[in-house]
């Protein structure tokens, strides 16, 4: 408590021997740090097996040129820039995770509750990893979908008949992606609404 | 809701908003302009068709054919997905719009429903984004381990045009962003 004093104006200075005598004690679950701790471990995991199974999609097959002639063609995410764009977006997400779990489980074990000020800073900057992983599924999602169905207009032939393995790996990382990108926006909800309430409570 | 200026925080009234209301002028400015830039994004991806004639030879003996060829935007599902990402994003300015000027210095609850609301087209209009680049970018390199040939280098004035859309989009949603930073700030402003 004694941390919001320093960015308080000095009209509300007044008040400083009453809030210091009685520290009230319903701030501690006011925050409920276990379901904010859950859903990073979660955003942690998501992103990290979409990592894996995404890294480990590389696949190779024999493709027929001319009748006798077949060659060795791989099919690997790094040929796609939309799929690199995608595994680093990840990459940040699941470094960001770690490091904002440990945060709050440090904070909430402190004796008076969570502060306003993490959970503004945790706002601000969920909504920004949002926004890059939604922009990193959406854009593997894009180019995943013409793989799968092919553009007849452009001339871009469809690749999932042939690589079937490698379209199975890539539309479950997007998968995984999406849930991930669904456990940032609950964490955003989340923070907001523990900010929310702690307005009103006061 | 008064009492909530009158507990402690003496002197910061006058100084806090324009008017009675909770909003911020701000807001509501950051607001239309959201509005302003997915309505422009939606009608520059949705005008953009184009045609032109490319010169195949098909026989080498015979001179080339001039083969009509159209790029709408209409052909690629990214783009589809764009257009319908920046028309529900801007319907949505447009109701919490009215919805936040119709209840200024009322229920606080409209302000969180707002935000919550707002994240979510934040999401909508980043992915929509980056499908759009991925394609876009395809369309504009090709991509030589697939075998997808580059179709800028024939529709020019479509690529131009789908790239100012989605500079648009992308200041659009940087606006929704904006919002949510806003309204927690005004939110953390109270403490």
């Amino acid at each position: 408590m004694a941390s919001y004093d320093t960015t308080f104006s000095p009209a509300a200075a007044a008040e400083e021997p009453l809030k210091r005598s009685a520290p009230p004690p319903e701030y501690k679950g006011d925050c409920s740090p276990v379901v904010d701790v859950a859903l990073r471990v979660l955003l942690f995991l998501t992103a990290l097996v979409s990592i894996i199974v995404m890294v480990t999609s590389n696949q190779t097959k024999l493709i027929p040129l001319a009748p006798g002639l077949a060659i060795r063609l791989p099919a690997k995410f790094e040929h796609s820039p939309a799929f690199i764009y995608f595994v680093v977006a990840l990459s940040v997400a699941c470094l960001y995770s770690i490091i904002t779990a440990v945060l709050s489980l440090l904070s909430a074990m402190k004796p008076s509750g969570c502060s306003a000020k993490m959970q503004f800073h945790f706002v601000m900057f969920d909504a920004l990893l949002l926004g890059i992983v939604a922009a990193a599924t959406g854009a593997a999602g894009g180019v995943a979908y013409i793989g799968f169905k092919g553009n007849s207009h452009t001339g871009w032939s469809k690749i999932c008949n042939t690589y079937d393995s490698f379209c199975f790996h890539v539309a479950a990382s997007i998968l995984l992606s999406l849930i991930s990108s669904i456990t940032l926006l609950l964490l955003v909800w989340l923070s907001i609404y523990v900010l929310y309430k702690k307005t009103t409570r006061r | 809701m008064d009492m909530q200026y009158k507990e402690g925080i003496n002197g910061e009234v006058g100084i806090r908003s324009a008017g009675k209301g909770k909003v911020k002028r701000s807001d509501l400015f950051v607001r239309f302009l959201a509005l302003v830039l997915t309505l422009a994004a939606a009608v520059v991806l949705g005008a953009n068709n184009q045609s032109t004639t490319v010169s195949v030879k098909i026989v080498p003996s015979l001179p080339p054919v001039n083969l009509p060829v159209t790029a709408k935007w209409l052909y690629m599902s990214a783009f589809v997905y764009l257009v319908i990402a920046n028309a529900i994003a801007c319907f949505y300015a447009t109701m919490s719009l009215v919805v936040t000027l119709a209840a200024r210095g009322g229920k606080k609850n409209v302000t969180l429903i707002v935000t919550i609301l707002d994240i979510v087209m934040v999401a909508l209009l980043f992915s929509a984004m980056g499908a759009a680049g991925a394609v876009g970018l395809i369309g504009l390199k090709g991509n030589s381990h697939l075998q997808w040939g580059k179709v800028c280098n024939v529709f020019d004035k479509f690529c131009h045009q789908t790239a100012a859309a989605m500079i648009l989009s992308f200041n659009g949603s940087i606006c929704y962003l904006l919002l949510v930073v806003l309204a927690t700030i005004n939110v953390y402003k109270k403490f």
